[in-house]
């Protein structure tokens, strides 16, 4: 039913760069122009050859039959021959040897009637079979009698007509005449020599022929008289017609003839000794019949073979399109913003390999993209908390409680020492909004920081802080080595009774940038060491800004390579070393550093 | 799953390839098939050679147009009767068409008229029935026939005398339109006068008595006329039995073989002549035409001839007198 209805979907929403549309119609364009291409070939090829068969037939059996004619003729001028010859070398012509030699020869053949001569007025001389002449024959005026006479010596074929002589039944005859010599009582005298012979066997030479459906043979003689018609009767009883005028006129060959309203071919070969014609009739529509046929398979051929391409072809397109539309569909889906969409289509192999890929691709978006609001998350957080370090309130509070103690002392000098570093310290931290700095500024941001907190811990630690001057020149971001100081003097001196010690160093080693901030302080346990950087255990005092956020604040900008490690043995003290990527100095524009 | 689905495509391919090859063959079938009509011929009697004839002519047209040809007939030209049986018979068969050559003018009037209640076209042939209903008549023009026929004797025998008339069947409508054309002619003669009409029911015994009895009777008669082959044959006979040949004028109709001799022989003068094998042939011919609905002329006229001692052997007439080659 889906099929189905999917199958007659493109009438309704037809457009002709659709796959489907276009598959179908360049496969029924294809097929349309192969089979009319071979059905205008085949047709020419089999009209042609048809036509050129039917008149090779045509010659070929006119041929057959006027070749049986002539040896029938030639059988029966032999015939006449040897009857002229009996009748010559016999001196007795009452004897009953001549005519039982006529009898023998009359008996030869079915189709011989007679056999008679005559005097030159038209007395019957003898006759075989022996049988009275009948009254009002006019025999001096038959045609035969007259031709024998006009032409001595030279054997005559008469037309067809009724013999009319003795008195046997009323039969068509044709007459072999001639005028002889024949003695009589010795006595040598002319007369006319008749061998009459019925049309059986030329009617069962022609009878046979056919030339296609409707075609046939027939036979006339030189004056356009029919010797034998498979119509006979009908033409004789003037029911039927045939054109003779033009076929008198040829002695061979063939012609167009339409004087019966309908095309024939009229083929035409004459019949040597007689004069006779025969005439071959092919009628010019069974040509066309065989075209006709030939026409009509074609067409149907043709139909039948667009029908099964339209099916077929709106068949293997749908197969094709339809995994291409449900794709087509989901990508818009997922353009609309539907990212959980999975695809399933099956189909061809590039497209069930096209969908499988989608998917990949839609699952590594939607993986970034919920990473990108991870970390956009992290960085407003990571923001904010800068800004807040920036001002950083509560050191601010202590610093200036600790001035005013000083001053309240009347230590002018430390008073001097600390107001100055905390202008530098504020500089720096703001540092005109740049996120990112150089790492002597960094280093001398918390320098200052030390320097403060020295005076207000009353040198209850020294530091140290070097740096390679390659590493100096480096870029780093700003207000990441405050709180790890910070986290070393809260965590790691404060508690201690001797004096602390805190180093930074900053080198650059395996294309990396390290700072490193070590204390001897109290140190960390593991424990403690392990939730540092995953922010388990956030430091309850302090100025807020802890040493996870520093970390987070290097991974998001710089890569995850690249952060804090910790290193830390209870009451030996802690190194935090900060790795960072090389950076120098003019690559940075703004804030906006890649990693 | 997919193995299956693509035999069941493969099959419906098949299916319609398969379907495609018959739709073609069944085109050539539809060519092959003609349809055969059924064709009745009723005639008056059921011999001689005129009737013989016209079933040759009719049987040709049979094969040339596939008729199945039901050539029927009584075995007595009286019998009209018989006819209206054979013609109910035929109503009864439900054919196509028929042919009817009837023996009676009137009596074969009611049983036509019920064919073409039942939807069967009727033709006349050779003899027309008095009903409307018939399509068309096909066969010789007879007043016509009996008039040439009259002009040959009078030619004969001159303007004065006796003369006698052989006629088949009183009332079949060839019979009586030859006598009429016949009377008609002679009436222009005050002083030749008809002897005797007597009616041989194309019984050749009987034409042979009856022409007897007409010249015992009437010595002196100048010339018979014999109005069917029947008749012919029987005067015929008479006249050369009794050795009035040649003395009593002989006009005959139609063509049988016997009477071609006579006509050499002398007995008979002359004889008029008429279409049988035309008439058989165009009566189903033209059948076929009314059977497949289409419309015919009313008349076909097939001519008739006189054919004497001189123009017997004319091409033409030699054509006409023997269509048969055999």
């Amino acid at each position: 039913m889906r099929f189905w209805r999917t199958l007659f979907q493109p009438l309704g929403r037809f457009h002709y760069k659709k796959i489907q549309v276009m598959i179908t119609l360049s496969f029924m364009f294809i097929t349309i122009i192969t089979v009319l291409l071979v059905s205008v070939m085949l047709y020419n090829k089999f009209s042609k050859s048809s036509e050129e068969n039917t008149f090779l037939n045509m010659g070929q059996i006119i041929d057959q039959v006027n070749l049986n004619l002539e040896f029938y003729v030639s059988g029966m001028k032999d015939i006449f021959e040897v009857v002229e010859e009996s009748i010559g070398n016999s001196s007795q012509l009452t004897g009953n040897q001549l005519e039982s030699r006529l009898n023998t020869i009359l008996n030869t053949r079915e189709d011989l009637v007679s056999i008679a001569l005559f005097t030159k007025s038209g007395e019957l001389v003898l006759n075989t079979p022996s049988i009275g002449m009948r009254p009002n024959s006019r025999l001096p005026r038959q045609g035969w009698f007259e031709a024998a006479q006009e032409h001595p010596g030279l054997l005559q074929f008469s037309a067809p007509h009724i013999q009319n002589v003795f008195k046997s039944p009323y039969r068509w005859v044709v007459s072999m005449s001639k005028e002889i010599s024949y003695l009589d009582h010795r006595i040598k005298k002319k007369g006319i020599l008749a061998v009459d012979i019925n049309f059986r066997t030329i009617d069962e030479l022609s009878k046979r022929v056919s030339l296609g459906k409707k075609g046939y043979v027939y036979i006339i003689d030189g004056l356009g008289n029919i010797v034998y018609h498979p119509q006979q009767q009908l033409i004789y009883a003037g029911l039927k017609y045939e054109n003779l005028e033009p076929v008198l006129n040829y002695s061979f060959g063939s012609y167009m003839d339409d004087s019966t309203g309908e095309e024939r071919i009229i083929t035409i070969k004459t019949v040597q000794p007689t004069g006779w014609k025969v005439v071959g009739v092919t009628y010019a529509d069974e040509i066309m019949t065989t075209k006709k046929d030939i026409n009509a398979f074609m067409l149907w051929f043709l139909l039948v073979m667009l029908g099964i391409v339209l099916i077929v072809s709106v068949f293997v397109s749908y197969r094709i399109a339809k995994p291409l539309r449900n794709l087509e569909r989901s990508v818009k889906k997922v353009e609309d913003g539907d990212f959980a969409t999975i695809i399933d289509v099956s189909g061809a192999y590039e497209v069930e390999q096209l969908s499988k890929r989608f998917n990949l691709m839609i699952r590594r978006i939607r993986e970034l993209m919920d990473q990108i609001i991870l970390e956009q998350e992290a960085k407003r957080k990571g923001e904010l908390e800068v800004l807040q370090a920036q001002i950083n309130p509560h050191f601010l509070y202590n610093t200036l409680n600790s001035v005013t103690r000083m001053a309240e002392m009347g230590r002018k000098e430390e008073v001097v020492t600390t107001i100055t570093s905390l202008s530098k310290f504020f500089r720096i931290s703001l540092s005109k909004g740049n996120n990112i700095i150089s790492v002597q500024d960094e280093l001398e941001h918390v320098r200052n920081y030390l320097i403060i907190q020295k005076i207000r811990f009353k040198n209850k630690f020294q530091y140290e802080i070097e740096a390679q001057d390659e590493a100096l020149n480096c870029m780093t971001l700003k207000l990441i080595l405050q709180p790890l100081v910070e986290n070393a003097i809260h965590h790691g001196i404060e508690m201690m009774v001797d004096e602390g010690f805190i180093g930074i160093y900053s080198w650059i080693e395996d294309e990396c940038l390290f700072i490193r901030v070590t204390d001897n302080g109290v140190g960390m346990s593991e424990e403690v060491l392990r939730g540092v950087l995953t922010g388990r255990s956030r430091q309850e005092s302090g100025s807020g800004v802890g040493v996870r956020n520093v970390h987070e604040r290097i991974s998001l900008y710089y890569g995850t390579p690249y952060g804090l490690t910790f290193e830390s043995e209870l009451e030996e003290g802690t190194t935090v070393t900060v790795r960072l990527p090389i950076i120098s100095k003019p690559e940075i524009h703004g804030n906006g550093g890649q990693p | 799953m997919k193995i299956k689905k693509l035999i069941l495509r493969l099959s419906v391919m098949i299916i319609l390839f398969i379907s495609a090859g018959f739709c073609s063959s069944s085109i050539d079938l539809r060519a092959e098939e003609e349809s055969v009509t059924l064709v009745s011929m009723i005639v008056k009697m059921d011999h001689g050679d005129y009737w013989k004839t016209i079933k040759m002519g009719a049987e040709v047209a049979a094969k040339e147009y596939n008729v199945k040809l039901d050539f029927m007939a009584p075995a007595n030209e009286n019998d009209y009767k018989g006819q209206i049986a054979l013609m109910e018979q035929s109503i009864h068969n439900g054919t196509d068409a028929i042919i009817l050559s009837a023996s009676d003018y009137m009596a074969l009037a009611q049983v036509t008229d019920q064919a073409s209640y039942y939807g069967i076209p009727v033709l006349s042939m050779d003899a027309e029935v008095a009903s409307a209903k018939v399509k068309s008549y096909i066969g010789a023009n007879n007043y016509e026939a009996g008039q040439k026929a009259a002009e040959r004797l009078v030619e004969l025998t001159g303007t004065e005398g006796e003369i006698g008339i052989i006629n088949f069947v009183k009332g079949a409508r060839n019979a009586d339109q030859r006598e009429e054309g016949f009377m008609d002619y002679i009436a222009r003669f005050p002083d030749l006068k008809i002897a005797d009409i007597e009616y041989c029911g194309s019984d050749e015994r009987l034409a042979d008595t009856l022409t007897r009895t007409m010249i015992h009777e009437f010595p002196n008669i100048k010339g018979i006329v014999a109005l069917n082959a029947e008749a012919s044959i029987g005067a015929g006979k008479a006249i050369d039995e009794l050795g009035y040949g040649g003395k009593t004028k002989l006009i005959t109709f139609d063509n049988p073989p016997e009477m071609m001799e006579k006509l050499q022989e002398g007995t008979v003068q002359a004889m008029v002549v008429q279409n049988p094998y035309s008439n058989g042939y165009l009566a189903v011919s033209s059948a076929v035409q009314l059977a497949e609905g289409n419309s015919i002329p009313e008349r076909f006229d097939t001519g008739t001839k006189l054919i004497d001692l001189d123009n017997m052997l004319w091409p033409d007439n030699q054509k006409l007198l023997f269509p048969f080659i055999k």
